[in-house]
């Protein structure tokens, strides 16, 4: 039953992992604490909805139509409300995000409508034992894909040279401007990247349950990983995603459904009252 | 030609004269009379609905109140109720009961209804039940059933769906005798809302009568994964499941059991009975569910009422929404409301609609569920049930059995 439960557990947490590798790579870049990355998740899915079932494309040409929607809606985001609102004080553009969630969910419900959507798509939907226990294809396909996801951007940022622009962007605004770095069209590609990240979780996620624009709360649970993971780490917000899904199936396994929120926010507290920089961020010096 | 003088009129013709000035006045006055505060207008009548619009059960409720309103538009079509035509003040409940209390507040004096129909969160019922019992605004029709509201028996509260209790008693009896079980061991799988824990122990007090055992699992409503609750069921390893919740707690649970292998015969509750929760679960899965419900969806018979129903399904542009329960469930509230309506007379006020109600009324819903018959002891709504599988092949709803085959588990 543990191996079971952690499982399912790793399987989810990968896909939360994914989305939060959005919201750091979009927080590291920009500075901006993006509520409306559950919206991203939410239209991730219906844009597969619209690509796979409307459309009939076929996958792997959805796919790509997917990821090329969601990173020009993140790019638009950027120039349209975010970029305007440069310089002016953080709580200003979280207010923004939030507005921006509303304005999302919105949209979705006129151009879709209030029912949920199913998604069909080839991915495999059955089971495969292992001794005992049951693999869900659709939970290994998922994790397989967020992983492969998550290592083909970690390697961008490592060793490309425009991975190394946005490093040096996140670093220090002011240098990289100095420098000659084009800034603008980093913090697009940032929020283009985020936002293409969100979607295929938002894929996976529609395809575990059902299309609505419910998936934003689960995509916030983006949120407690990278504040768990810590807020300027890549690597924290994967490992913080994880751990979320892995307490939120052992919670409910062996307390109670109930309590999924009560630990998982309960470790989320613990951590900002302990190490608010994270358990992988890296603490602030100021001098004084 | 022989001519008539007013004053040579004999008596019978003074009487046709007398009634005829009589009727006038009447009309006269009726097409005068107003109660703004209440929402009564000379050509309209305003009724409020107060559902969740947004959110995670806007899905079901919204699809809802989209029949409520399709009915009443065919109705006002026809010339609505006493030559006034009803019109619908929808408020969003956004699945928050702090919200509905705004959402009375607004509809009893700012912009004041007559009624209102709908109220769909049993949260929101539990926490507004003691203002809505001590005020003066009939609920006619509503969405959810829940004890603080309904019971004791209210003159202001008139249920509008299927009831917990005759869900929970038709659909245990179905499947016990189905299944041939004796002293049957059910799981109730449940998202965690206070319906919840009242349907369960709706449950508990069905199965008990066959000597049998029940017990809950929950979920949240925004679930992802439902492994730990599967692996529970697999634990606890009931001859059957019943499932309370919304359109994806239906489909996650059918879903993970189908990916764990299991083949437990499932029922849910009459508001998970959509084309949506049969599609996303694919067929085998979807061969062990069912839904027991008080209304016959549209398309699974040719009744007059779900001719009409689908008709103006079509018309109103809601075909994508014409085979889902909670469509038919918001005509039928329609036909309720309106039928309370021709019952208050031509002057209404909130208190005369109360009167008439509270004196007992039968709504005959043309086919689209058993005759719902409110009587001063008994207005908990529709009462007979049967149980709906689907036919994947022709892509419609079966029904197993008739209304009438299922009276003998509701005693």
């Amino acid at each position: 039953m543990l191996i079971q439960v952690l499982l399912s557990g790793i399987a989810l947490g990968s896909i939360y992992g994914l989305v939060a590798l959005g919201f750091a790579v979009i927080f590291k870049a920009t500075d901006v604490f993006n509520f409306a990355q559950g919206m991203l998740v939410a239209f991730g899915a219906y844009f597969a909805v619209t690509t796979i079932n409307l459309l009939g494309l076929p996958f792997p040409v959805a796919i790509l139509a997917i990821v090329a929607a969601s990173a020009a809606l993140g790019v638009i985001i950027h120039v349209v409300f975010i970029q305007p609102l440069s310089g002016r004080p953080m709580l200003a553009v979280i207010m923004l995000t939030i507005a921006l969630s509303i304005v999302m969910r919105a949209v979705i419900e006129i151009l879709y409508g209030l029912q949920g959507r199913t998604l069909t798509t080839p991915i495999p939907t059955g089971i495969f034992m292992i001794g005992e226990v049951r693999v869900s294809q659709l939970h290994l396909v998922a994790a397989s894909v967020s992983w492969v996801c998550m290592a083909a951007f970690f390697a961008f940022f490592r060793f490309t040279p425009i991975g190394l622009l946005m490093r040096a962007t996140a670093d220090g605004y002011e240098a990289a401007l100095v420098s000659g770095i084009n800034v603008k069209v980093m913090n697009r590609l940032a929020w283009g990247i985020g936002a293409s990240l969100a979607a295929v979780g938002g894929l996976f996620l529609g395809q575990l349950q059902i299309v609505s624009t419910e998936l934003e709360h689960i995509g916030l649970l983006a949120l407690p990983a990278v504040v768990i993971g810590g807020m300027q780490s890549i690597p924290g917000a994967i490992i913080g995603g994880l751990l979320v899904g892995l307490i939120e199936q052992l919670a409910a396994t062996y307390i109670s459904p109930k309590s999924t929120d009560i630990v998982v926010y309960g470790l989320l507290l613990m951590i900002l009252m302990v190490r608010p920089w994270g358990l992988f961020g890296q603490r602030e010096l100021g001098r004084v | 030609m022989q001519s008539i003088h007013p004053l040579t009129i004999g008596i019978p013709g003074k009487r046709a004269l007398a009634a005829l000035a009589t009727v006038a006045l009447t009309a006269s006055a009726q097409a005068q009379f107003e109660a703004r505060n209440e929402g009564v207008f000379r050509d309209r009548v305003d009724w409020g609905v107060m559902m969740d619009l947004s959110g995670p059960a806007s899905g079901s409720q919204g699809i809802w109140t989209n029949g409520f309103q399709a009915y009443m538009r065919t109705l006002n079509e026809k010339g609505g109720v006493h030559g006034r035509r009803i019109n619908v003040l929808a408020e969003d409940s956004r699945f928050n009961p702090a919200q509905d209390k705004i959402n009375y507040e607004k509809l009893s004096t700012q912009t004041p209804v007559l009624a209102i129909s709908g109220m769909g969160s049993s949260s929101s019922q539990v926490s507004l039940a003691p203002t809505i019992r001590g005020g003066k605004i009939p609920i006619v029709g509503t969405y959810t059933h829940t004890k603080p509201l309904s019971e004791p028996v209210s003159p202001l509260v008139y249920g509008g769906f299927c009831t917990y209790p005759e869900m929970a008693k038709a659909g245990v009896g179905y499947l016990t005798d189905k299944l041939k079980v004796t002293n049957p061991k059910v799981m109730v799988v449940s998202i965690e809302s206070a319906g919840g824990v009242e349907y369960a122990q709706f449950i508990a007090d069905a199965v008990k009568k066959y000597g049998g055992t029940s017990s809950l699992v929950t979920m949240k409503i925004t679930a992802a994964d439902v492994t730990p609750q599967v692996l529970e069921i697999i634990k606890q390893k009931p001859d059957f499941i019943t499932i309370y919740g919304v359109g994806n707690t239906a489909i996650l649970t059918m879903k993970a059991m189908h990916q764990y292998g299991l083949k437990i015969p499932a029922f849910g509750i009459s508001y998970l009975m959509s084309p949506q929760i049969y599609a996303a679960i694919g067929p085998e899965a979807g061969a062990q569910y069912n839904v027991i419900s008080c209304f016959t969806p549209g398309g699974a018979d040719k009744s007059a009422g779900n001719v009409e129903m689908m008709a103006a399904a079509d018309k109103y542009n809601h075909s994508a929404m014409k085979e889902d329960i909670n469509y038919v469930a918001g005509w039928v509230a329609g036909q309720m409301a309106a039928q309370a309506l021709q019952l208050a007379g031509p002057q209404p006020t909130r208190a005369k609609l109360v009167e008439a109600m509270s004196k007992g009324f039968t709504v005959n819903t043309n086919g689209l569920a058993a005759p719902i018959v409110f009587s001063p002891a008994n207005q908990s709504g529709p009462s007979s049930f049967r149980m709906f599988g689907y036919d994947y092949a022709a892509k419609k709803y079966v029904a197993f059995g008739e209304f009438a085959d299922y009276d003998k588990y509701m005693k």
